[in-house]
Protein backbone atom coordinates (compact mmCIF):
# COMPACT_ATOMS: atom_id res chain seq x y z
CA UNK A 1 0.00 0.00 0.00
CA UNK A 2 2.68 2.48 1.08
CA UNK A 3 4.88 1.32 -1.79
CA UNK A 4 2.02 1.82 -4.23
CA UNK A 5 1.50 5.41 -3.09
CA UNK A 6 5.18 6.33 -3.15
CA UNK A 7 6.30 4.46 -6.26
CA UNK A 8 3.11 4.68 -8.27
CA UNK A 9 1.81 4.89 -10.85
CA UNK A 10 -1.52 5.91 -9.41
CA UNK A 11 -4.54 5.05 -11.50
CA UNK A 12 -5.80 7.62 -14.02
CA UNK A 13 -9.00 7.79 -12.02
CA UNK A 14 -7.09 8.70 -8.84
CA UNK A 15 -5.27 11.41 -10.80
CA UNK A 16 -8.52 12.73 -12.26
CA UNK A 17 -10.23 12.97 -8.88
CA UNK A 18 -7.23 14.66 -7.22
CA UNK A 19 -6.80 17.15 -10.07
CA UNK A 20 -10.52 17.97 -9.90
CA UNK A 21 -10.28 18.56 -6.14
CA UNK A 22 -7.13 20.69 -6.47
CA UNK A 23 -8.61 22.79 -9.26
CA UNK A 24 -11.79 23.29 -7.22
CA UNK A 25 -9.79 24.37 -4.15
CA UNK A 26 -7.70 26.77 -6.22
CA UNK A 27 -10.86 28.25 -7.75
CA UNK A 28 -12.52 28.56 -4.33
CA UNK A 29 -9.49 30.18 -2.68
CA UNK A 30 -8.13 32.41 -5.47
CA UNK A 31 -11.36 32.96 -7.46
CA UNK A 32 -9.76 31.84 -10.73
CA UNK A 33 -9.12 28.23 -11.73
CA UNK A 34 -5.91 26.66 -13.02
CA UNK A 35 -4.18 28.09 -16.11
CA UNK A 36 -0.74 27.61 -17.62
CA UNK A 37 -0.02 29.56 -20.77
CA UNK A 38 -0.59 33.14 -19.70
CA UNK A 39 2.56 32.74 -17.60
CA UNK A 40 4.41 30.99 -20.44
CA UNK A 41 3.70 34.08 -22.53
CA UNK A 42 5.15 36.21 -19.73
CA UNK A 43 8.23 33.97 -19.67
CA UNK A 44 8.70 34.54 -23.40
CA UNK A 45 8.13 38.30 -23.06
CA UNK A 46 10.55 38.58 -20.11
CA UNK A 47 13.23 36.77 -22.12
CA UNK A 48 12.56 39.10 -25.06
CA UNK A 49 12.87 42.10 -22.73
CA UNK A 50 16.16 40.74 -21.41
CA UNK A 51 17.51 40.74 -24.97
CA UNK A 52 16.38 44.32 -25.54
CA UNK A 53 12.88 43.80 -26.95
CA UNK A 54 10.00 46.03 -25.94
CA UNK A 55 6.94 43.76 -25.59
CA UNK A 56 5.43 46.27 -23.15
CA UNK A 57 4.59 48.39 -26.20
CA UNK A 58 2.80 45.55 -27.96
CA UNK A 59 -0.95 45.91 -28.25
CA UNK A 60 -1.40 42.50 -26.58
CA UNK A 61 0.25 43.68 -23.37
CA UNK A 62 -0.32 47.45 -23.45
CA UNK A 63 -4.08 47.18 -23.96
CA UNK A 64 -4.66 44.93 -20.98
CA UNK A 65 -4.21 46.09 -17.41
CA UNK A 66 -3.64 42.56 -16.07
CA UNK A 67 -1.15 41.64 -18.80
CA UNK A 68 0.75 44.93 -18.35
CA UNK A 69 0.98 44.19 -14.66
CA UNK A 70 2.09 40.62 -15.29
CA UNK A 71 4.77 41.81 -17.67
CA UNK A 72 6.12 44.26 -15.09
CA UNK A 73 6.79 41.36 -12.69
CA UNK A 74 9.39 38.60 -13.02
CA UNK A 75 9.82 34.82 -12.82
CA UNK A 76 9.59 34.66 -9.03
CA UNK A 77 7.17 37.49 -8.32
CA UNK A 78 4.34 36.61 -10.70
CA UNK A 79 1.79 34.22 -9.23
CA UNK A 80 1.09 32.27 -12.43
CA UNK A 81 4.79 31.95 -13.24
CA UNK A 82 5.37 30.54 -9.75
CA UNK A 83 2.56 28.03 -10.22
CA UNK A 84 4.19 26.74 -13.44
CA UNK A 85 7.59 26.48 -11.75
CA UNK A 86 5.78 24.61 -8.99
CA UNK A 87 4.43 22.09 -11.53
CA UNK A 88 7.99 21.37 -12.71
CA UNK A 89 9.25 20.99 -9.13
CA UNK A 90 6.24 18.89 -8.13
CA UNK A 91 6.90 16.47 -10.99
CA UNK A 92 10.59 16.34 -9.99
CA UNK A 93 9.64 15.50 -6.39
CA UNK A 94 7.25 12.80 -7.63
CA UNK A 95 10.02 11.03 -9.58
CA UNK A 96 12.64 11.50 -6.87
CA UNK A 97 10.49 9.98 -4.13
CA UNK A 98 10.24 6.88 -6.33
CA UNK A 99 13.97 7.04 -7.26
CA UNK A 100 12.97 7.22 -10.92
CA UNK A 101 14.74 10.39 -11.98
CA UNK A 102 17.08 10.16 -14.92
CA UNK A 103 17.99 12.53 -17.73
CA UNK A 104 16.38 11.32 -20.92
CA UNK A 105 18.37 12.28 -23.97
CA UNK A 106 17.09 13.27 -27.36
CA UNK A 107 17.09 10.36 -29.79
CA UNK A 108 17.11 11.89 -33.25
CA UNK A 109 17.33 15.21 -35.13
CA UNK A 110 13.91 14.47 -36.57
CA UNK A 111 12.51 14.58 -33.03
CA UNK A 112 14.06 18.01 -32.43
CA UNK A 113 12.28 19.45 -35.47
CA UNK A 114 8.99 17.85 -34.43
CA UNK A 115 9.36 19.14 -30.87
CA UNK A 116 10.17 22.66 -32.02
CA UNK A 117 7.43 22.83 -34.66
CA UNK A 118 4.87 21.23 -32.37
CA UNK A 119 5.78 23.68 -29.62
CA UNK A 120 5.50 26.70 -31.91
CA UNK A 121 2.03 25.85 -33.24
CA UNK A 122 0.82 24.93 -29.76
CA UNK A 123 2.08 28.25 -28.42
CA UNK A 124 0.45 30.21 -31.25
CA UNK A 125 -2.77 28.27 -30.76
CA UNK A 126 -2.94 29.19 -27.07
CA UNK A 127 -2.85 32.92 -27.78
CA UNK A 128 -5.65 32.91 -30.34
CA UNK A 129 -7.87 30.35 -28.56
CA UNK A 130 -7.29 32.19 -25.25
CA UNK A 131 -5.74 29.21 -23.47
CA UNK A 132 -4.32 25.69 -23.60
CA UNK A 133 -5.53 22.24 -22.57
CA UNK A 134 -5.95 23.62 -19.06
CA UNK A 135 -7.25 27.19 -19.37
CA UNK A 136 -9.31 26.71 -22.53
CA UNK A 137 -10.46 23.16 -21.72
CA UNK A 138 -9.89 21.63 -18.29
CA UNK A 139 -10.96 24.81 -16.45
CA UNK A 140 -13.36 26.07 -19.14
CA UNK A 141 -15.81 23.17 -19.50
CA UNK A 142 -16.50 23.03 -15.73
CA UNK A 143 -17.01 26.83 -15.85
CA UNK A 144 -20.01 26.02 -18.12
CA UNK A 145 -18.34 27.94 -20.95
CA UNK A 146 -19.33 26.81 -24.44
CA UNK A 147 -15.80 27.73 -25.56
CA UNK A 148 -14.45 24.75 -23.59
CA UNK A 149 -16.51 22.27 -25.59
CA UNK A 150 -15.67 23.89 -28.91
CA UNK A 151 -11.97 23.89 -27.99
CA UNK A 152 -12.15 20.22 -27.01
CA UNK A 153 -13.78 19.14 -30.28
CA UNK A 154 -11.32 21.24 -32.32
CA UNK A 155 -8.31 19.86 -30.44
CA UNK A 156 -9.62 16.33 -30.93
CA UNK A 157 -9.80 16.83 -34.71
CA UNK A 158 -6.33 18.39 -34.60
CA UNK A 159 -5.03 15.43 -32.59
CA UNK A 160 -6.50 13.07 -35.20
CA UNK A 161 -4.60 14.84 -37.99
CA UNK A 162 -1.51 15.07 -35.79
CA UNK A 163 -1.66 11.30 -35.22
CA UNK A 164 -1.77 10.69 -38.99
CA UNK A 165 1.27 12.96 -39.44
CA UNK A 166 3.02 11.19 -36.57
CA UNK A 167 2.48 7.76 -38.10
CA UNK A 168 3.47 8.93 -41.58
CA UNK A 169 6.59 10.95 -40.82
CA UNK A 170 7.88 10.25 -37.34
CA UNK A 171 7.34 6.66 -36.36
CA UNK B 1 27.78 -13.05 -14.93
CA UNK B 2 24.74 -11.08 -15.92
CA UNK B 3 24.81 -7.48 -14.90
CA UNK B 4 21.83 -6.39 -12.88
CA UNK B 5 20.99 -2.73 -13.02
CA UNK B 6 20.32 -1.46 -9.52
CA UNK B 7 18.41 1.77 -9.29
CA UNK B 8 20.10 4.29 -7.09
CA UNK B 9 18.14 5.47 -4.12
CA UNK B 10 17.22 9.11 -4.72
CA UNK B 11 15.37 9.82 -1.48
CA UNK B 12 18.14 12.13 -0.27
CA UNK B 13 17.50 14.34 -3.32
CA UNK B 14 13.79 14.17 -2.63
CA UNK B 15 14.30 15.50 0.90
CA UNK B 16 16.72 18.15 -0.33
CA UNK B 17 14.29 19.51 -2.92
CA UNK B 18 11.35 19.28 -0.50
CA UNK B 19 13.32 21.35 1.99
CA UNK B 20 14.19 23.80 -0.77
CA UNK B 21 10.50 24.04 -1.75
CA UNK B 22 9.56 24.69 1.87
CA UNK B 23 12.09 27.50 2.28
CA UNK B 24 10.89 29.07 -0.96
CA UNK B 25 7.30 28.75 0.29
CA UNK B 26 8.30 30.88 3.26
CA UNK B 27 9.99 33.53 1.10
CA UNK B 28 7.13 33.71 -1.42
CA UNK B 29 4.51 33.63 1.33
CA UNK B 30 6.12 36.45 3.29
CA UNK B 31 6.16 38.61 0.13
CA UNK B 32 2.46 37.95 -0.37
CA UNK B 33 0.29 35.12 1.00
CA UNK B 34 -1.25 34.41 -2.37
CA UNK B 35 2.15 33.86 -4.00
CA UNK B 36 2.72 31.08 -1.48
CA UNK B 37 -0.67 29.58 -2.32
CA UNK B 38 0.10 29.50 -6.06
CA UNK B 39 3.54 27.97 -5.43
CA UNK B 40 2.00 25.23 -3.29
CA UNK B 41 -0.76 24.49 -5.78
CA UNK B 42 1.76 24.26 -8.62
CA UNK B 43 3.78 21.67 -6.68
CA UNK B 44 0.65 19.64 -5.87
CA UNK B 45 -0.55 19.74 -9.49
CA UNK B 46 2.87 18.64 -10.73
CA UNK B 47 3.10 15.84 -8.18
CA UNK B 48 -0.35 14.45 -9.01
CA UNK B 49 0.17 14.78 -12.78
CA UNK B 50 3.41 12.81 -12.62
CA UNK B 51 2.30 10.15 -10.14
CA UNK B 52 -0.84 9.34 -12.12
CA UNK B 53 0.91 9.73 -15.53
CA UNK B 54 -1.89 12.14 -16.40
CA UNK B 55 -1.27 13.21 -19.97
CA UNK B 56 -3.76 15.19 -21.98
CA UNK B 57 -2.02 14.30 -25.25
CA UNK B 58 -2.64 10.62 -24.56
CA UNK B 59 -6.24 11.38 -23.61
CA UNK B 60 -6.81 12.84 -27.09
CA UNK B 61 -4.42 10.65 -29.09
CA UNK B 62 -4.79 7.13 -27.68
CA UNK B 63 -8.43 6.73 -28.75
CA UNK B 64 -7.18 7.40 -32.31
CA UNK B 65 -3.96 5.42 -32.50
CA UNK B 66 -4.51 2.68 -29.90
CA UNK B 67 -8.29 2.51 -29.51
CA UNK B 68 -7.76 3.12 -25.79
CA UNK B 69 -10.01 5.58 -23.99
CA UNK B 70 -9.05 5.00 -20.33
CA UNK B 71 -7.34 8.37 -19.95
CA UNK B 72 -10.02 10.15 -21.98
CA UNK B 73 -12.62 8.69 -19.60
CA UNK B 74 -10.59 9.83 -16.58
CA UNK B 75 -10.67 13.37 -17.99
CA UNK B 76 -14.46 13.04 -18.28
CA UNK B 77 -14.70 11.99 -14.62
CA UNK B 78 -12.70 15.07 -13.58
CA UNK B 79 -14.97 17.22 -15.76
CA UNK B 80 -18.08 15.77 -14.11
CA UNK B 81 -16.78 16.44 -10.59
CA UNK B 82 -15.71 19.98 -11.46
CA UNK B 83 -18.96 20.73 -13.31
CA UNK B 84 -20.73 20.39 -9.97
CA UNK B 85 -18.08 22.08 -7.81
CA UNK B 86 -17.36 24.98 -10.20
CA UNK B 87 -21.05 25.68 -10.69
CA UNK B 88 -21.56 25.82 -6.91
CA UNK B 89 -18.70 28.32 -6.62
CA UNK B 90 -20.11 30.41 -9.48
CA UNK B 91 -23.68 30.27 -8.15
CA UNK B 92 -22.61 31.29 -4.66
CA UNK B 93 -20.49 34.14 -6.02
CA UNK B 94 -23.50 35.49 -7.93
CA UNK B 95 -25.77 35.02 -4.91
CA UNK B 96 -23.16 36.87 -2.87
CA UNK B 97 -23.43 39.86 -5.21
CA UNK B 98 -20.61 39.27 -7.70
CA UNK B 99 -21.14 41.27 -10.90
CA UNK B 100 -19.50 38.78 -13.27
CA UNK B 101 -19.58 34.99 -13.10
CA UNK B 102 -16.10 33.80 -12.01
CA UNK B 103 -14.23 31.07 -13.91
CA UNK B 104 -12.79 30.55 -17.38
CA UNK B 105 -15.54 31.83 -19.62
CA UNK B 106 -14.26 33.03 -22.99
CA UNK B 107 -15.71 34.28 -26.26
CA UNK B 108 -16.34 31.35 -28.57
CA UNK B 109 -15.78 31.55 -32.32
CA UNK B 110 -13.46 30.90 -35.24
CA UNK B 111 -10.41 31.71 -33.07
CA UNK B 112 -11.41 28.94 -30.62
CA UNK B 113 -11.68 26.40 -33.45
CA UNK B 114 -8.47 27.52 -35.17
CA UNK B 115 -6.48 27.69 -31.93
CA UNK B 116 -7.80 24.39 -30.58
CA UNK B 117 -7.18 22.68 -33.91
CA UNK B 118 -3.54 23.72 -34.27
CA UNK B 119 -2.94 23.06 -30.58
CA UNK B 120 -4.27 19.52 -31.15
CA UNK B 121 -1.86 18.92 -34.03
CA UNK B 122 1.04 20.49 -32.14
CA UNK B 123 0.62 18.54 -28.93
CA UNK B 124 0.59 15.21 -30.75
CA UNK B 125 3.68 15.84 -32.89
CA UNK B 126 5.55 17.42 -29.97
CA UNK B 127 4.44 14.63 -27.63
CA UNK B 128 3.35 16.98 -24.87
CA UNK B 129 0.70 19.56 -24.06
CA UNK B 130 1.18 22.56 -21.77
CA UNK B 131 1.03 20.54 -18.55
CA UNK B 132 2.81 17.50 -20.00
CA UNK B 133 5.73 19.63 -21.19
CA UNK B 134 6.30 21.19 -17.77
CA UNK B 135 5.85 17.82 -16.06
CA UNK B 136 8.37 16.04 -18.31
CA UNK B 137 10.95 18.80 -17.86
CA UNK B 138 10.72 18.01 -14.14
CA UNK B 139 11.11 14.31 -14.93
CA UNK B 140 14.32 15.01 -16.82
CA UNK B 141 13.27 14.83 -20.48
CA UNK B 142 15.58 17.04 -22.55
CA UNK B 143 13.17 16.84 -25.50
CA UNK B 144 10.51 18.76 -23.61
CA UNK B 145 13.01 21.57 -23.11
CA UNK B 146 12.97 21.95 -26.91
CA UNK B 147 9.16 21.85 -26.92
CA UNK B 148 9.18 24.66 -24.34
CA UNK B 149 11.51 26.74 -26.55
CA UNK B 150 9.06 26.25 -29.41
CA UNK B 151 6.18 27.08 -27.08
CA UNK B 152 7.87 30.35 -26.04
CA UNK B 153 8.42 31.33 -29.68
CA UNK B 154 4.83 30.41 -30.55
CA UNK B 155 3.19 32.35 -27.73
CA UNK B 156 5.20 35.47 -28.59
CA UNK B 157 4.26 35.11 -32.24
CA UNK B 158 0.61 34.66 -31.24
CA UNK B 159 0.76 37.67 -28.90
CA UNK B 160 2.21 39.75 -31.77
CA UNK B 161 -0.62 38.67 -34.12
CA UNK B 162 -3.25 38.92 -31.39
CA UNK B 163 -4.66 42.37 -32.42
CA UNK B 164 -5.68 40.91 -35.79
CA UNK B 165 -7.43 37.91 -34.26
CA UNK B 166 -9.08 40.16 -31.71
CA UNK B 167 -10.34 42.61 -34.32
CA UNK B 168 -11.53 40.05 -36.86
CA UNK B 169 -12.88 37.27 -34.61
CA UNK B 170 -12.61 37.56 -30.83
CA UNK B 171 -14.32 40.95 -30.45
CA UNK B 172 -17.20 39.76 -32.66
CA UNK B 173 -17.68 36.43 -30.89
CA UNK B 174 -20.29 35.80 -28.21
CA UNK B 175 -19.37 34.67 -24.71
CA UNK B 176 -21.69 31.79 -23.94
CA UNK B 177 -22.29 30.53 -20.41
CA UNK B 178 -24.58 27.49 -20.45
CA UNK B 179 -26.62 28.70 -17.46
CA UNK B 180 -27.79 31.65 -19.58
CA UNK B 181 -29.70 29.19 -21.73
CA UNK B 182 -30.59 26.32 -19.43
CA UNK B 183 -30.62 27.94 -15.99
CA UNK B 184 -28.15 26.82 -13.31
CA UNK B 185 -29.77 23.43 -12.61
CA UNK B 186 -30.53 22.79 -16.26
CA UNK B 187 -26.97 23.62 -17.32
CA UNK B 188 -25.43 21.26 -14.76
CA UNK B 189 -27.82 18.43 -15.63
CA UNK B 190 -27.32 18.98 -19.37
CA UNK B 191 -23.55 18.90 -19.03
CA UNK B 192 -23.53 15.87 -16.72
CA UNK B 193 -25.75 13.90 -19.09
CA UNK B 194 -23.53 14.90 -22.02
CA UNK B 195 -20.43 13.73 -20.11
CA UNK B 196 -22.16 10.47 -19.15
CA UNK B 197 -23.13 9.80 -22.78
CA UNK B 198 -19.58 10.50 -23.94
CA UNK B 199 -18.29 8.18 -21.22
CA UNK B 200 -20.62 5.40 -22.37
CA UNK B 201 -19.59 5.83 -26.03
CA UNK B 202 -15.90 5.92 -25.07
CA UNK B 203 -16.26 2.72 -23.03
CA UNK B 204 -18.01 0.89 -25.89
CA UNK B 205 -15.39 2.16 -28.33
CA UNK B 206 -12.60 0.96 -26.04
CA UNK B 207 -14.15 -2.52 -25.69
CA UNK B 208 -14.22 -2.90 -29.47
CA UNK B 209 -11.02 -1.16 -30.56
CA UNK B 210 -8.43 -1.27 -27.80
CA UNK B 211 -5.30 -2.89 -29.25
CA UNK B 212 -3.47 -2.76 -25.91
CA UNK B 213 -5.74 -5.26 -24.18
Amino acid sequence: MKQKIIIGPWSYLTGAILLAILNTLLFAVMHTPWQITTAITYWAAWILKFFGGTPENWHYFANSASRSEGLSQHFLSNNLSLMNLGVILGALLAVLIASQFRVKKIKSPKQIIAALLGGIIMGYGTRIALGCNIGAFFSAIPSLSLSGWVWGISAFIGAWIGSKLLIKYLL
Amino acid sequence: MKKVKIKKDQSAYFWFFSFFALILLFFFGITSPYLGVYWLFGILFGFVLQKSRFCFVAAFRDPIIAGSTSLFRAVLVAMAIMTVSFTLIQYNAIQGGAIAIPGRISPVGVHTIAGGFIFGIGMVIAGGCATGTLMRIGEGFLMQGIVLVGFLIGTLWGAWDYPWWERVFISKSPTVHLAQYFGWTGAVLFQLVLIAVLYYIAKKYDDQNNILL
